[in-house]
């Protein structure tokens, strides 16, 4: 279960993973983020916001599958370390600090 | 007559002349004794205590505070995590919601198709604000 990609390679959106790409995902998608978050206070009627939705989804789906290209092994040995301690960021700390330095935060 | 025996003086003429055997002090009275209060004025002084007291109190409020800036800082870091993908999850269960929701306004459809002049999915609230539905009957598996 602590796996990144299903079998045909495509990342999947577990808690584990989604939460070790957090702070990419944040940088990247940032302008995705905030026109979702900006029509859901518009409105909150789900059917409105679905496009802008199916672009953030997009956006975070993209880079994961980066990331998971850029660099393989410290992904996966933060995600698996996030699935081991249920997404607890402090006792993650080594295998983050592998991750971002061989994937950096722009 | 043991007494007379055990106190026997050599030449006594009666029982009236036996000298006297008692327990007391040895030759020349016990050695002084000294029994007033001797309690040294020496030491650290009141304010010396105080300042002492204050001084470790502040030290341990400071360190309370360092520790509290470092679990907030953790606590941020959490949060912000999960703002950053609070979008994907929240565009997942809208797709999500959207199927379910037209699977049951085409139900209700059905069944209140005889109901004369009745709206198909119309609010039951007057705000004009869209409103999630109350009762539990889409999802029972959570409720």
């Amino acid at each position: 279960m602590a796996s990144v990609v299903d079998a045909a390679g495509e990342p999947i959106p577990t808690s584990s993973v989604l939460m070790s790409a957090a702070k990419h995902i944040e940088i990247t998608c940032m302008s995705e983020n905030v026109e979702f978050l900006k029509c859901k206070k518009k409105d909150p009627n789900p059917e409105k916001c679905l496009d802008k939705g199916r672009q953030a989804t997009r956006c975070a789906l993209g880079v994961l599958k980066d990331l998971y290209q850029r660099c393989k092994d410290p992904m996966e040995t933060y995600v698996g370390c996030m699935y081991y301690h249920t997404n607890e960021f402090n006792l993650c700390r080594k295998e983050q600090q592998a991750f971002e330095k061989a994937c950096p935060l722009k | 007559m043991t007494e007379a025996v055990i106190r026997n003086k050599p030449g006594m003429a009666s029982v009236k002349d036996m000298p006297i055997l008692q327990d007391g002090p040895p030759p020349g009275g016990f050695a002084p004794v000294r029994y007033a209060r001797r309690i040294p004025n020496k030491g650290p002084s009141a304010m010396a205590i105080f300042l002492a007291a204050f001084g470790a109190f502040s030290y341990g409020m400071y360190q309370v505070g360092q520790g509290n800036k470092i679990r907030r800082a953790l606590k941020e870091e959490k949060y912000a995590a999960r703002r950053a993908i609070l979008p994907v999850l929240q565009a997942e269960e809208d797709e999500r919601f959207v199927k379910e929701w037209k699977k049951y306004l085409e139900y209700e459809a059905e069944v209140m198709k005889d109901v004369p002049g009745w709206k198909v999915g119309e609010s039951v609230y007057n705000s004009g604000r869209w409103m999630p539905p109350a009762t539990g009957e889409l999802r029972p598996e959570v409720w």
